[in-house]
């Protein structure tokens, strides 16, 4: 496992405060796309804020953001266009909503993927982050609203955490702005890909179902074996997704 | 894009059919067990690495505030409070800054932009088109529309960003139930009465595809603030002064407020036909989380909430608002013959109009005041002096309003207004087409022609037939 | 307006309100009527002659012309037209007395049925219309479907292998699977078994069915037999039928392994401060509800209390891996939970 979990005071010291922009809208001539995706209700929204400086309305409703909305932050020196999707429970489902959230996932091939979590509903919020995790090996897990978390009595071992799903884990506030620039370190390291992920993948199938993904999921490696996440196109397979049989055909995900 | 050779395509074709035969033998369990799966990975998960300390002396506010809102004997009350106290602040505290904004753009710029176009020798139509059509539509409709907005949404916004307006779905629930409709209609419900193409977008909160086309069509039976000031000028001048001058206040207001609810129930009995009828066979599914409450960021809610709703419903309708100036201008100077052409559209529509009880001037000041409830009253006086002859305002397509109510009166019964109009012009002002930002909000939320046309023409049509039973039976009384 | 007054007014009115009624209420209006007799009546009435003689065929019986005109409800002539015009096309073959099925005759009578039982499944799965409506609806839009919209609606539904009502949808080479199961009248007591099919004729008795909240998919067991009732549970709740609508419903048998879960209760009896277990979400709820409320965490094993009620009694939130979700009352009572 090469993923390097991560505390606060471990990432402040490498963070550059310099380095950091705030974009706004202004997303012409990027290096990486980040997608964020999440729960309604988790504050997407204000990490999204928080991250490019813009003032997106975030009302405390789920299903706020129907279409993506974008912006952007510079660090380093490379520029990030950050997209930010709808709110969903679930990608598995046939909403406008959740249709959007998977595609970009999947064909708009984003360079890091950050999952907002509410921090105290953790197991609701893992429905979506390991069917994410499924999808791309890129991703971050934002451990947003620890703050309310803190005040309902919760510890969470964030090492542990990330030894389990596989990616790195930044506990954040970002409402009152705390962990944004470990989030923005980690999404940064990620992209230049010093650090590398090895996504949890989901064990507990029905032994039918996993017979099927594997099988099929094996046929899909023969034609194309550089993708990451062959299981998932089975799944959507066997789940008879129009948008998929199209594009396996096309080739588009790899 | 990759190329596949013939093999491939084979391969693929084969990964297709083999996809079909394992979704068959895997039969219908296969997106529960799946569901199941996932949540089971996750349970197993959070039994890592979270831990809660000690359950005792974790005293929930949450809960407590629950239980007050939601409770039998206090939900509606605090609710209704609520929201007469929005409604109230939003009217009243919307006065000071709209007279002062009129003030400004109408009483000093307008003079000033005249005085300036006669100072460089403008054509006196370029100018009458320019400035005392475009211009002063657009100024009418900021003075009249940017105040009461700038209160309602920030309140508004702050009710929802602490968490408040869904409970009050939650509570209000049953009662849209039965009318088909989804709890959350009563927030994009409320949001119309401040403006309805924001409480169009609104109904983005509901997933539901039935419900959310429900939400979208009826929205505009909430009276919006566009209304709210032709319906208290016109109770407040033929209304209120049916009795004496003490109770004439509370008489004009009670008019007004039942014009409101009269909305709301037209608002349940659409939604319950629409429901049973051409809506039928859209998905309808319920699901309503309840956040938990989280204290809104006051000055950043007020921001954003001026900026990402008022300003940006503010700018559309001054978008439509420019070229309805135009229009009326144009129609009040045009001339066909001896009369010009605000005087024979008002002349054609004038057998129709006494049929609904109105009249043609009502009727042509609602065809060209589509884009903007707020001119509605200005140009209905100016093409009342303009077609009586008496002397007041300032011209031919010069739209204006008065400082005193009781000069306002003089002007309408000149033009031949009784009770009866007056009555039907408010009930009018409620079922009628929604302006062209709402419809235009309208399309670009479904989509569909189809559903646009039917909520920009069953209101109207409704409002049709009200005013013209209303009037038969008016004058079979009297 | 010298000729106006209020009451001829009104008479005008209500008169152009009857006359506008008539023409488009639905259905029975004028309009609708002028315009469905516009669209070419053969081939409805030619596809309906098909659909007859392939189910009667699969069920083993013969017709003669005699059967046809008696069991559709078109007038004589135009049904004896049509058949001699479906005997010129060879899609039927007339031996003395009796209709038979040609082989191009009954691929078209399966693009039919397919066309069917697809639009039967979408109706189910997206959009909002009643069960009991689903039938009607496709009657009628079977005849519109050409086969390259089944074939679309196929994938867009994910080519599924059975209709809601459990019958296997022909696939668009014209394979058909096979039910497997015994109807439950001649089940032994003690039975486990899912429910496969429900037969969605003689219509009385299938409203009968779906008004006993029978649903495909459920699992059952038999728990008494006598000659004039059958009683079995399922999903909590006791069902006793007479033979011959037990005879309309058809289980597949279920392994010994498999626990059949008693004192089953629903999401909506439970009481504030009760927690229970959830088992599961009926067979009833279907498509995107169903995905939603899994998506929701109403999963198998999930613990759920009531976390508040409502001032109106309707619907109630409930709190369900540490959130706290409002389902209304029809939405709850189909949701099966143990109670703790």
């Amino acid at each position: 496992m090469e993923v390097k979990p991560k505390s606060a005071c471990e990432t402040c010291a490498q963070f550059n405060a310099d380095g950091l922009k705030k974009l706004g809208v202004n997303t012409t001539d990027f290096d990486y796309v980040v997608a964020l995706a999440g729960n309604p209700n988790t504050g997407k929204s204000t990490v999204f804020n928080a991250m490019t400086g813009l003032r997106q309305h975030t009302g405390n409703w789920p299903g706020k953001t129907v279409t993506r909305a974008e912006g952007a932050f510079e660090y380093n020196r490379q520029k990030f266009k950050l997209v930010d999707l709808p709110g969903t429970y679930s990608l598995l489902s046939t909403s406008e909503d959740e249709e959007v959230a998977r595609n970009f996932i999947l064909f708009g091939k984003p360079s890091v993927t950050v999952i907002v979590v509410d921090a105290s509903r953790l197991e609701r919020n893992l429905n979506l982050v390991l069917q994410i995790l499924e999808i791309t090996n890129n991703a971050v897990l934002c451990l947003n609203l620890m703050d309310e978390a803190e005040r309902n009595n919760l510890e969470i071992d964030t090492r542990t955490l990330a030894r389990d799903l596989g990616i790195p884990v930044v506990p954040t506030s970002a409402r009152y702005n705390r962990g944004i620039p470990e989030l923005i370190q980690t999404v940064s390291e990620l992209a230049n890909g010093k650090i590398v992920c090895k996504p949890h993948r989901i064990k507990n199938i029905p032994k039918n179902i996993e017979q099927a993904l594997e099988k099929l999921s094996a046929e899909i490696k023969q034609v194309y074996p550089d993708i990451p996440n062959s299981r998932w196109i089975a799944l959507r397979l066997l789940e008879g997704d129009k948008n998929i049989i199209e594009t396996l055909k096309t080739g588009e995900f790899v | 894009m990759f190329n596949h050779t013939l093999m491939d395509t084979k391969k693929i074709d084969h990964i297709i059919s083999l996809s079909n035969d394992l979704r068959w033998q895997i039969g219908d369990e296969f997106h529960d067990n799946l569901a199941e799966g996932i949540y089971a990975d996750a349970a197993e998960i959070v039994k890592d690495s979270v831990h809660k300390k000690d359950e005792k002396g974790t005293f929930r506010i949450d809960a407590k505030i629950d239980k007050i809102i939601t409770s039998r004997i206090w939900g509606f009350p605090l609710m209704f409070l609520i929201l007469a106290f929005v409604l109230w602040l939003t009217i009243v505290g919307a006065n000071y800054p709209s007279a002062m904004l009129s003030g400004l753009l109408l009483d000093t710029v307008h003079p000033a932009l005249k005085g300036f176009a006669a100072a460089i020798g403008m054509p006196w139509w370029l100018d009458g088109f320019l400035i005392d059509g475009v211009y002063l539509a657009v100024a009418w409709v900021i003075a009249v529309m940017l105040p009461p907005m700038a209160i309602f949404f920030p309140l508004f916004t702050l009710l929802e960003d602490f968490g408040y307006l869904p409970r009050v779905a939650f509570n209000l629930d049953h009662l849209f139930k039965l009318s088909g409709a989804h709890g959350k209609q009563a927030l994009t419900m409320s949001m119309g009465f401040g403006c309805n193409a924001a409480g169009i977008v609104a109904t983005r909160i509901i997933d539901s595809p039935r419900e959310r086309l429900i939400a979208i069509i009826t929205n505009n039976f909430s009276l919006c603030n566009g209304r709210w000031p032709t319906q208290i000028l016109i109770a407040t001048i033929f209304v209120g002064a049916l009795v004496p001058a003490s109770y004439s206040g509370v008489l004009s207001l009670a008019a007004v407020i039942a014009i409101a609810v009269l909305g709301m129930v037209f608002m349940f009995l659409v939604s319950w036909g629409l429901s049973k009828t051409v809506l039928k066979g859209e998905v309808s599914t319920f699901n309503l989380e309840l956040p938990p409450y989280r204290p809104p960021r006051f000055w950043k809610t007020i921001y954003t909430s001026i900026i990402d709703r008022t300003l940006i419903v503010l700018w559309r309708a001054i978008v439509f608002a420019a070229p309805a100036g135009a229009v009326i201008w144009l129609i009040s100077n045009i001339y066909l013959g001896d009369a010009s052409l605000a005087a024979w559209l008002i002349d054609s529509l004038d057998g129709f109009g006494f049929l609904l009880g109105l009249n043609g001037v009502i009727l042509v000041a609602y065809i060209v005041a589509i884009p903007a409830n707020e001119i509605v009253i200005p140009t209905i006086l100016m093409l009342t002096v303009l077609v009586t002859g008496i002397s007041a305002g300032e011209g031919a397509g010069v739209m204006f309003e008065l400082d005193s109510v009781s000069a306002t009166g003089d002007i309408l019964r000149a033009g031949g207004w009784t009770l009866l109009t007056a009555i039907n012009l408010m009930l009018f002002s409620l079922l009628h087409n929604p302006c062209s930002t709402t419809i235009y909000t309208i399309y670009k939320e479904t989509k569909s022609l189809k559903w646009t046309l039917v909520a920009s023409i069953l209101p109207v049509i409704m409002g049709f037939v009200v005013t013209f039973l209303v009037a038969q039976i008016w004058r079979l009384w009297s | 307006m010298n000729t106006y007054n209020p009451i001829t007014a009104l008479a005008v009115f209500f008169a152009l309100s009857i006359l506008a009624f008539l023409f488009f209420r639905p259905y029975r209006g004028w309009f609708w009527l002028i315009r469905n007799s516009s669209v070419s009546n053969d081939k409805i009435v030619v596809e309906d002659v098909l659909k007859l003689l392939y189910h009667n065929e699969n069920a083993d019986k013969h017709l003669n012309i005699n059967d046809i005109i008696r069991t559709l409800k078109y007038n004589d002539r135009t049904i004896l037209e049509c058949i001699n015009k479906m005997s010129d096309h060879e899609l039927i073959s007339i031996q003395g007395d009796n209709v038979k099925l040609t082989q191009s005759g009954s691929d078209y009578a399966l693009r039919i049925v397919r066309a069917h039982r697809l639009w039967e499944k979408f109706l189910a799965e997206k959009t909002g219309f009643k069960e009991a409506e689903w039938h009607e609806r496709a009657e009628r839009m079977e005849h519109e479907l050409s086969k390259v919209d089944a074939d679309n609606l196929s994938s867009q539904l994910g080519n599924p292998q059975f209709d809601p009502h459990g019958d296997p949808i022909p696939t668009n080479t014209g394979k058909i699977a096979k039910i497997k199961g015994i109807p439950v009248s001649e089940l032994p007591i003690g039975t486990i078994g899912r429910i496969v099919h429900i037969k969605d004729k003689p219509e009385i008795i299938y409203k009968q069915i779906l008004a006993e909240n029978i649903h495909i998919g459920s699992v059952i067991r038999i728990m008494e037999k006598t000659s004039a009732r059958i009683e079995f549970h399922s999903e909590g709740e006791a069902f006793v039928l007479a033979p011959i609508m037990a005879g309309n419903i058809t289980v597949s048998v279920l392994e010994k392994d498999v626990v059949f879960e008693e004192n089953l209760a629903r999401l909506s009896i439970l009481k504030e401060n009760e927690t229970a277990k959830i088992i599961g979400i009926s067979k009833e709820i279907r498509g995107d509800s169903r995905r939603r409320l899994l998506d929701l965490g109403f999963v198998k094993g999930a613990e759920v209390q009531i976390d508040l009620m409502n001032p109106l009694g309707d619907p109630k939130a409930f709190l369900i891996k540490g959130t706290s979700i409002a389902l209304r009352k029809n939405q709850a009572s189909k949701i099966l939970i143990q109670k703790d």
